[in-house]
């Protein structure tokens, strides 16, 4: 039961829901919220733990892999001001399986 | 008339061949008599118990040579140019399916299915006849990595990954479930080396500052935090040398497709230690069932490229620490300078369940033990009923908890 109680912890939705009843704002609609929360956690929880659809190989990390002759060109091209998310928007830098535009490279 | 279009593509054509180096990892030896070399005998196995080769008149124990040496496999990644392929890694021919193995105890002729067999009985002089030539019909490998756990290690991890998952399991899988059906089962990779040099081109972002604004007043009065943040367009060009990425190459454990059996399983149990494996000889496999290779490289290249480009970006996280908002990484290429190609039969012990007997939507759920280091991962079939009424349960709970929390708030 306990890896259970792990993957449940690690569930992004019980995550907001914890973070919901911190805030105290809205209090009325905790209890509308906080049920079917908990049902898809604990649903999507056990599911996972039992047919474990999100295992792979990370053969990303794993591999045995030399890198080498790393050459950098950032350069400043504007402000992004006043935004309210703390991260930028379509943020890819660890989603390393979604392929993006490709170029030729000689 | 050839236009100069067509000298030049011919030329072009010309030069990427002459960049395809073919290493051969036969073993020379004519296909028939498999002979022990200490007695001369063909009556040999593989003992998981001296995790070797075994023969069954003089008790002789050997294995064959890495392979990685044997061929000069493990030559410097950073030299490779063009496409290097051992010869076990030929396309494959779909209609070859049966060859006549001559005895050469007795002269005799017998012909096998190689579809499904490597290995038959003369059936005169009773001597074990195998294939010893590398056919080009994707069951002959390159390299072997022989098992290292035994069956019974293997069903003792099994038991102990449903012993956790018994509660929400399918009621008629607990009914069926029999470790003494677990298999050993070699299963076909491709092993790739790669000489890169790869571009990643994107945008970042830098915090810098933030602050609070108030709205409102009275009852509606609250904060909002805001974040001011310079953009950077940021390229990472670098060298990357790849060793033994592994690609399954047998179509019906494409890690992707998931439709007809759980195969992200057998992906989730790597990774092998593939440089150990060992030059090819049909008695590693006798008494194990084994898959047939039925994908070529040019099938798997595309594949492999993204894997390429995956490692690249997974390398560049650690350079862009700097940009705390993020980055966006919108263009990426990679330059392949050189390849390696090996086929390897890798070692798992398996156990798969169809959830239902009859029907299109019958899937097989595997749960997989790695020959070699003994990670285990499985699919158990759950029953629905159970987790939704153990979910509205606990629903029902958060919500009153959420009831009282929330009025009390209300209220107060």
């Amino acid at each position: 039961m306990l890896p259970l109680l792990a993957e449940l912890s690690a569930d992004p939705t019980t995550m907001m829901l914890l973070a919901d009843s911190d805030s105290g704002a809205g209090g009325i609609a905790i209890p509308f919220l906080a049920g079917p929360a908990v049902f898809a956690a604990v649903y999507g929880g056990i599911y996972r733990y039992y047919r474990n659809t999100d295992k792979r190989h990370h053969f990303e990390r794993e591999t045995e892999v030399a890198v080498g002759n790393l050459h950098s060109g950032d350069r400043k091209v504007g402000e992004n001001n006043r935004q309210q998310n703390r991260r930028m928007r379509d943020d890819n830098s660890t989603d390393h399986l979604r392929r993006v535009h490709r170029i030729a490279v000689d | 008339m050839l236009g100069d279009e067509a000298v030049a593509d011919a030329a072009e054509a010309a030069r990427r061949h002459a960049e395809n180096r073919i290493i051969d990892t036969s073993s020379g030896q004519d296909d028939g008599l498999n002979k022990c070399p200490s007695c001369g005998s063909a009556e040999i196995q593989y003992s998981l118990t001296a995790k070797a080769l075994v023969c069954s008149y003089c008790r002789h124990t050997w294995n064959e040579e890495n392979a990685e040496q044997a061929f000069g496999l493990d030559s410097s990644i950073a030299d490779l140019r063009g496409h290097v392929m051992a010869s076990g890694t030929a396309d494959v021919r779909e209609d070859l399916t049966t060859i006549t193995l001559k005895c050469q105890g007795c002269g005799a002729e017998v012909v096998i299915n190689v579809d499904q067999d490597l290995q038959a009985r003369c059936h005169w002089c009773r001597q074990t006849l195998s294939v010893n030539s590398q056919i080009p019909n994707g069951a002959i490998p390159d390299a072997v990595l022989p098992f290292q756990l035994t069956r019974e290690e293997a069903i003792e991890r099994i038991d102990a990954f449903t012993a956790k998952r018994r509660a929400f399991a399918h009621r008629r899988f607990k009914e069926e479930y029999v470790p003494d059906n677990v298999m050993g089962v070699y299963i076909p990779y491709l092993v790739v080396d790669g000489n890169l040099h790869t571009v990643l081109q994107g945008t970042g972002e830098v915090t810098t500052r933030q602050y609070t604004v108030t709205r409102g007043s009275g009852d509606n009065k609250r904060t909002e935090t805001y974040y001011d943040a310079d953009v950077y367009g940021i390229q990472r060009a670098f060298d990357l040398l790849v060793d033994d990425l592994t690609i399954e190459s047998a179509e019906r454990f494409n890690a992707q497709d998931n439709e007809q059996a759980t195969n992200n399983i057998l992906n989730a149990v790597q990774p092998y230690d593939t440089e150990n494996a060992v030059i090819y000889n049909s008695n590693y496999l006798k008494n194990f069932t084994s898959e047939r290779r039925d994908l070529n490289v040019r099938d798997v290249d595309d594949d492999v490229e993204n894997h390429f480009l995956a490692i690249a970006r997974a390398k560049a996280l650690p350079t862009t620490s700097r940009y705390d908002r993020g980055v966006r990484w919108e263009r990426e290429g990679v330059a392949v300078r050189g390849t390696r190609w090996v086929a390897v039969y890798v070692p798992v012990w398996l156990y798969s369940y169809a959830d239902s007997a009859t029907g299109k939507n019958s899937l097989v759920h595997y749960i997989a033990v790695n020959g070699r280091n003994g990670n285990t991962m499985g699919s158990v079939p759950v029953s629905h009923p159970k987790i939704f009424a153990v979910s509205c349960a606990a629903g029902t709970v958060a919500a009153v908890i959420g009831a009282i929390v929330g009025f009390s708030q209300f209220l107060f």
